[in-house]
């Protein structure tokens, strides 16, 4: 990991460091007395993405599928933070290669 | 403000049916943007609205893009990540990349990590015509690494012996590089 990814991590609430905490689900962080919260949350979405992370984090395994993030093109992808490089990045492959399993 | 970074993440599934509409998947990023900055008062407002007078309805298409756009002007990046594009429907597959769209452009600093089969590539650059572009399949390394790994969490390690796993190290990758 290098440490520009460190600094992104440590700055972010991200969606893997926060599946670290083991939540499972995004209503957690809803205090106890937040009924309406609860129900603003279910309201927005009842797609529930956490759970399927929490599966495949838990499955995957550590330096598989590392050298992805080492191609010049998630390099470029990943720096620039203005419209001057494409935002899309698009990982492709058949059925069965691993795509949800890259880190 | 200006300096914050979020990541929020989508797995599409073909099993998902109706439920994985694009408002859906919207809403999903939203609920993960509210677990880092909280519910905000736009969204409880809407939501108090929506309760007096759709009775509780969800939200449709265009009301939740624009929520998310307002939501997400305090971010300086937001990097989404949708897992399986192509395990959603053609037609929630054009709203979302059309939203994205949309996301990028109130967000410069978006960027947005797609996954899915390479059939849907055209799709993608209706709306993103200089997309990059990785192909993805296991390397030698990768299959090496998860074969040793799952030998050595072996729950019944005496069936094992070295030279069964020197056979399973040579034959596996030949195999998967045959095809």
């Amino acid at each position: 990991m290098t440490s520009r990814d460190q600094q992104i991590i440590g700055n972010t609430n991200s969606f893997n460091s926060f599946n670290s905490l083991n939540l499972t689900s995004t209503t957690n962080f809803i205090s106890e007395s937040d009924d309406e919260g609860r129900q603003i949350l279910q309201w927005l979405s009842p797609l529930e993405p956490q759970q399927r992370h929490q599966g495949v984090r838990s499955d995957r395994l550590n330096s598989v599928g590392n050298w992805v993030q080492e191609t010049s093109e998630f390099r470029k992808w990943r720096g620039a933070e203005d419209g001057s490089v494409e935002p899309v990045l698009f990982c492709y492959g058949n059925p069965g290669v691993g795509k949800t399993y890259v880190r | 403000m200006g300096g914050d970074v979020a990541v929020v993440g989508i797995y599409c599934d073909f099993h998902a049916g109706q439920e994985q509409s694009t408002a859906n998947i919207l809403g999903a990023m939203l609920k993960q943007l509210a677990s880092r900055g909280g519910i905000s008062k736009l969204i409880r407002e809407t939501f108090k609205k929506a309760k007096k007078e759709f009775g509780g309805r969800g939200l449709q298409l265009q009301d939740m893009l624009n929520i998310v756009k307002k939501t997400i002007t305090s971010l300086r990046r937001l990097f989404i990540c949708i897992d399986a594009l192509d395990e959603c429907t053609p037609k929630n597959r054009r709203e979302l990349i059309e939203s994205l769209r949309e996301i990028v452009r109130v967000l410069p600093g978006a960027r947005v990590f797609l996954t899915g089969r390479p059939h849907i590539d055209g799709e993608i650059v209706t709306c993103f015509s200089r997309t990059l572009r990785i192909p993805l399949s296991p390397t030698h390394r990768d299959i090496m690494t998860y074969l040793e790994r799952r030998l050595d969490s072996d729950t019944d390690p005496k069936a094992m012996d070295d030279e069964l796993r020197a056979d399973i190290m040579r034959i596996i990758p030949e195999k998967i590089s045959d095809m």
